[in-house]
């Protein structure tokens, strides 16, 4: 199969309409006014890709090719998530991990199955879902408006220990995640990406709330 | 106007903010920090609502949320709230507000005509009347709803906006009275994340009316320090202004704090009122007692009041409701209510008392300030119109069940009275704990608890100030050990408060009159809705003896006070009546909401577009740039149909179906569930959840299935197809994919957990194009190099990989429109360039985009099911005459093979899949309509089945449908009608379910 030419092919990010569309209590244009400060600031990152991993942790050789491959361990404690530089790799069940990375997709797909033998699944759902980058003061209790988690609980986690958790957002789903900055990070699936901009949009706009697309 | 009744002492208001209100639409003044109610009070409104069902006047009775009369409706227009209590009500500038009842005014209420006939209004006078005809309740509710005065709802849209908080902690405080302070005060030492939630518009509860000392300062400022201590505390919540109004399993509560009703109704930014939803822990619970009035004749003329509320109107806000005080008790509490009045500088006529003898602390300081106290008394009945005017007093017997001498009249224009005090057991109730009477403290106590919490002080039965302190600090520093936090020890010391000696209260209900109860003047138990106690005695006449059965009968407690006042002195009048206890008469189940809630704070934002969530595909953006009108699939957005200039629906979809039946369309066919299968056991897995079997099935291949439920019925059908080996991809109908995945991971994970196969939802991950029609390789030969497309290569029901528009792509050769066919699936963000580079690639061919209903048109001329449509949860392969898709001869048994062979499933005349050709070829059957033999036949007619989908064919230029009819396979021919509901009826010969192509060829080349 040949690779995309990036030139000719134009790709559009499941948040691609919402560039600089922002809410603001002292604005009522939903255009970005960059005077304004916000207190929930959204951004969308682009990934090199995200695969869904499933496999046996009791099968050593599938524990062991999966770290070398992805230079990250898989996480095997509930709600946690393991990185490097370039990859992370969030537990999302006892036998399932969302592996995001800057490696393209396919080569890191062949990679897995490569490397590991036995009885896995490894899914290309990079078209599937968002990252969005949640940063500001009105980010925690923008958490509480919008799911029933206890994000406060992570607050005792080591400085650096990724917590992670899937879990409702506003009516839809997300992967919360924290980070070592403070902020947070969404990942959305595709469809919902509209309600969840617009949802962020409403609850936001006390504190004003600007998204900006990859 | 002048505030007739305001002291000069201001209390916790401030007599220096003016505050102007209207009720009733005549203008008034009230000072900040009053309540709509305390401002009513001080300017001397006697009158402030009509009754339920007899249209007495009366006025204000409590202070809180036990107020059963003053019920006002706040505001107008779009913002506008009924059934507000005017004792909750902050007032603020420019408050509107008007009584619920009272018609056309409080003080002329032509219903008033009603109640002069009260007695031929018994209880259960409802049922009696209104029965009959039923026909005619529609008009009955009508007329009692308006004349009961329910208040009305907005008519606009609502202009406030309301927030949602889900909340956790350690330790969720409820009430911010003595006992709720010092127990969020010992929680919060802990470190734990302490929330202390309380109704009133500042911390303090009781102690905002209370004249004692505490550690040597007035109660109100040792309230203020101990709330500014727990302001410093990070792990502290405090709410104000914030009812805990329900309690429901695993420890999770619901808080509406009122956050900006107190500054007025659309003045305030920011949301009018934020429903928290706690997962709390560990719960105190200090709600506090409410007093409990005596029940005697006319005591629901205005001028009655609760003791503690006379006092709290005194020492709180700084206003006298009256000026000459008769104060009926059976305990010590309410002589406090005789000091603080005497102090207050104005007339106390008697304190009158049921008990002999009576000497605590209390009675020994109202004889000292010279008031007279009438012993062995009962206050028996009230006299007055629109305000008291005498009480009649009269010494009764010790039992408190008859009158035994003379009865005096006392002028006077105010009666404060006292049963004692019972302990809000609301929220331990929402729990599910059966509440406990107790003979001592003649109150309920609450029950074992069920959940995670603990009562402490006076809503736990301990009413005196000193053991309510002590109480609240231990159940603090508890629930936060049990929570993780702390010993369990109490770390501050106990506030040091004055000790009142109180002798024993009388357990007294209903005060005896010189007339029978049946005979007296009404003695009210229920104001709120009208129950008196000769109602109740009448009720146990006519036979009930349950408590329920008789609050049922009675209304009582079903107003919106939810009986707060009313409920004990009912069953104690229902127990008397019994001739039995109140423990065997059993008890009240209280239920949330504890107060009112508004409809606005439950909903959130969760309203307009984000009432549920709309979910676009990749190509949405184009659809609504090209003028798509939009239809709801599940959540999903899809195209319904793409109308050119003024062309009606019907128009469009017979020019998009005409374009694809001869020449190409295009579909946005993204919604279709999509799930991965991966594992050796794959195709096996799939052979077992499918009718028909996978095991065969070869990389590069397609083949549609259809999935049943154990019961053998269609639930899921679509096509799966092998990509390599052990690896597989299963299309799911559109709103049938989330239960699809979880069906099947519910029969990997708990029946064949030993087969080795993964699934994952990929329905997000791919954007998918339909390419059909007579040119449609045509098209794709223009943006597709690398597959070979020719028929022999490329066949229907294959797939290929390929690059499509410069994308990688999957490609399969599947059809629901029963034309050359192909859809181009890409990763979604190249959705919209490969929509557009096919757009571009079949302009030369007037390639049209179609939506749902061309689809549903083409496919129905196919015969071609829609589960959910066609089917309806009680159909079989068989009954859809898809034989064809069952296998017979699986190795193992596939998912509801064995219900196929049940007696009903093989029965003849079930239901079967047939066409309808309407007789009249422009006539559409409507969907839905019965299908019967004889248009004639006398009602009830003979049912022979229904249509299930119906359209006009542009391509046959004929009406078709498809029907389910008793037996319809072996019926071809036979002419049936269905009849429709003005009379006329369309005859429709029954024929094949493939109207078009039957051959299958054109799908084929």
């Amino acid at each position: 199969m040949s690779k995309l030419n990036t030139e000719t092919v134009s790709s559009e990010s499941p948040l691609h309409y919402f560039s600089k569309i922002s809410s603001h209590p002292v604005s009522s244009s939903q255009l970005f006014n960059g005077d304004l400060e916000f207190g929930v600031v959204a951004k969308e990152i682009s990934l090199g890709c995200q695969l869904n991993l499933r496999g046996d942790v009791s099968d050593e050789q599938f524990v062991t090719g999966a770290a070398a491959v992805l230079g990250v361990a898989l996480p095997t404690v509930p709600g946690t998530y393991q990185y490097n530089s370039d990859t992370v790799v969030y537990w999302l069940g006892p036998d399932e991990w969302l592996v995001t990375s800057a490696t393209d997709a396919i080569d890191l797909e062949s990679s897995l199955r490569l490397k590991i033998r036995g009885h896995i699944a490894v899914v290309d759902v990079s078209g599937g879902q968002t990252l969005v980058n949640l940063r500001g003061h009105g980010v925690p209790v923008l958490l509480k408006k919008a799911s029933g988690y206890d994000f406060s609980s992570w607050s005792g986690a080591l400085p650096g220990a990724g917590r992670c958790v899937q879990t409702t957002f506003a009516k839809a789903t997300a992967i919360v995640a924290n980070r070592a900055d403070g902020s947070f990070d969404l990942i959305i699936r595709r469809s919902f990406s509209d309600y969840i901009a617009q949802w962020l949009l409403d609850a936001g706009q006390e504190v004003g709330c600007r998204i900006e697309s990859c | 106007m002048r505030q007739l009744n305001r002291l000069p002492t201001a209390g916790r208001t401030d007599q220096n903010k003016v505050l102007n209100f209207t009720f009733n639409g005549k203008g008034y003044q009230g000072v900040a920090g009053d309540t709509l109610a305390s401002a009513l009070l001080a300017n001397g409104v006697d009158v402030v609502g009509r009754s339920f069902k007899y249209a007495r006047p009366r006025g204000i009775f409590g202070h809180g949320p036990e107020e059963p009369n003053a019920i006002i409706q706040l505001g107008s227009g779009a913002a506008t709230i009924p059934n507000l209590k005017a004792t909750q009500v902050e007032l603020y500038e420019g408050l509107e507000a008007a009584s619920v009842n009272g018609w056309p005014s409080v003080n002329f209420d032509l219903m008033g005509l009603i109640g002069a006939f009260g007695r031929l209004m018994p209880p259960g006078f409802y049922y009696k009347t209104f029965m009959y005809p039923k026909k005619l309740w529609m008009t009955y509710e009508h007329f009692i709803r308006k004349a009961a005065g329910l208040g009305s709802s907005p008519t606009e849209r609502d202009p406030n906006s309301y927030e949602k908080l889900n909340q956790h902690c350690d330790v969720l405080v409820v009430g911010a009275g003595p006992a709720g302070l010092v127990a969020a005060r010992e929680a919060a030492r802990t470190g734990a994340r302490v929330i202390i939630a309380d109704e009133q518009s500042e911390f303090g509860g009781s102690l905002l009316a209370s004249t004692q000392l505490i550690d040597g300062v007035p109660a109100t400022q040792w309230v203020a320090e101990i709330t500014n201590e727990l302001g410093e505390f990070k792990n502290v919540q405090r709410l104000p202004r914030s009812t805990v109004f329900g309690y429901y399993d695993h420890n999770f509560l619901a808080i509406l704090e009122r956050v900006t009703d107190h500054l007025g109704i659309s003045s305030a930014s920011g949301p009018r009122q934020c429903m928290h939803r706690v997962r709390a822990a560990q719960v105190v619970l200090a709600t506090g007692a409410f007093e409990r009035p005596l029940v005697f004749a006319h005591n629901d003329i205005p001028g009655v009041m609760l003791a503690s509320s006379v006092s709290t109107y005194v020492n709180r806000f700084g206003v006298a409701p009256g000026s000459r005080l008769v104060v009926a008790t059976t305990n010590d509490n309410a002589y406090q209510t005789a000091i603080d009045w005497h102090h207050a500088g104005r007339s106390v006529v008697s304190v009158v008392d049921s008990r002999t003898g009576p000497s605590g602390d209390l009675v020994e300081q109202v004889r000292a300030l010279g008031i007279q106290i009438l012993e062995g008394h009962g206050l028996i009945e009230a006299v007055g119109g629109k305000r008291v005017r005498k009480a009649l007093v009269a010494p009764i017997n010790p039992e408190g069940s008859k009158v035994t001498g003379p009865v005096k009249s006392l002028a006077c224009d105010l009666i404060a009275s006292s049963g004692g005090w019972s302990a809000a057991i609301h929220l331990s109730s929402h729990t599910g704990a059966k509440p406990v009477w107790d003979e001592t403290i003649v109150s309920f106590r609450p029950g074992e608890s069920k959940q995670k919490e603990r009562s402490a002080g006076a809503c736990r039965g301990t009413f005196g100030s000193l053991e309510g302190l002590r109480e609240g600090a231990s159940a603090g520093a508890e629930a936060a050990k049990l929570a993780g936090f702390g010993s369990g020890e109490v770390q501050f010391p106990t506030p040091v408060i004055d000790q009142i000696i109180e002798q024993p209260q009388q357990a007294l209900f209903l005060v005896p009159h010189n007339k029978a109860t049946s005979r007296a003047p009404s003695q009210f138990v229920d104001f709120q809705l009208d129950v008196s106690a000769a109602g109740i005695e009448l009720a146990v006449r006519e036979g009930f003896e349950s408590v329920e059965h008789v609050k049922r009968y009675t209304a009582l407690g079903f107003g919106t006070d939810q009986g707060k006042l009313g409920n004990i002195n009912g069953m104690a009048i229902l127990a008397n009546a019994l001739g039995q206890g109140i423990a065997e008469t059993g008890t009240t189940i209280f239920r949330p909401s504890y107060t009112p809630t508004t409809f606005g704070a439950i909903a959130g934002r969760d309203i307009n577009e984000l009432f549920d969530p709309e979910r676009y595909t990749a190509m949405h953006r184009w659809h609504v740039e090209n003028g798509a009108e939009f239809e709801n699939v599940g959540q999903w957005k899809r195209p319904w149909y793409f109308p050119e200039s003024n062309e009606t629906m019907q128009q469009a979809v017979d020019r998009e179906g005409l374009a694809i039946r001869n020449g190409v369309g295009i579909l946005d066919a993204t919604t279709l569930g999509k799930i991965d299968i991966q594992g050796p056991d794959a195709a096996e897995f799939i052979t077992r959840m499918y009718t028909n079997s996978y095991l065969k099935l070869a990389p590069g291949k397609c083949r549609y299935g259809v999935m049943l439920k154990e019961d053998g019925m269609i639930f899921d059908d679509g096509v799966c197809a092998c990509l390599s080996e052990n690896h597989y991809l299963m299309f799911t109908t559109t709103g049938g994919a989330a239960g699809v995945l979880s069906w099947l991971e519910l029969w990997q994970q708990t029946e064949w957990p030993e087969l080795k196969v993964y699934f994952t939802s990929v329905t997000d991950h791919w954007a998918t194009a339909t390419v059909t029609g007579p040119n449609a390789r045509k098209v794709i030969a223009k943006v597709c190099q690398d597959i070979d497309l020719a028929s022999e290569s490329f066949g229907f029901m294959d797939w290929r990989d390929g690059t499509v528009a410069g994308v990688t792509a999957r490609v399969f050769r599947i059809s629901f429109t029963g034309e050359l066919s192909y859809e181009v699936n890409v990763p979604a963000h190249y959705g919209r360039h490969v929509w557009e580079q096919l757009i571009e690639a079949g302009a030369e061919f007037n390639i049209t985009p179609y939506g749902t209903e061309t689809m549903h048109v083409l496919r129905a001329e196919k015969g071609f099911i829609i589960v959910g449509q066609d089917t309806d949860g009680s159909m079989t392969p068989a009954d859809m005459n898809m034989n064809w898709v069952v296998g017979k001869n699986k190795a193992f048994s596939f998912i509801g093979k064995r219900s196929l062979e049940r007696s009903d499933s093989i029965r003849e005349n079930r239901k079967q899949l047939v066409g309808l050709k309407t007789l009249e070829p422009s006539a559409v059957l409507p969907e839905g309509a019965q299908i019967v033999d004889d248009p004639n036949q006398p009602i009830p007619m003979a049912m022979q089945g229904h249509v299930t989908s119906s359209y006009y064919s542009a391509s046959l230029d004929h009406s078709i449908a498809l029907a389910v009819v008793k037996g319809g396979l072996n019926r071809m021919g036979d002419i049936v009608y269905c009849p429709a509901a003005d009379g006329s009826s369309i005859a429709a010969e029954i024929v094949s379910s493939v109207f078009y192509d039957p051959a299958g060829e054109r799908q084929h080349v």
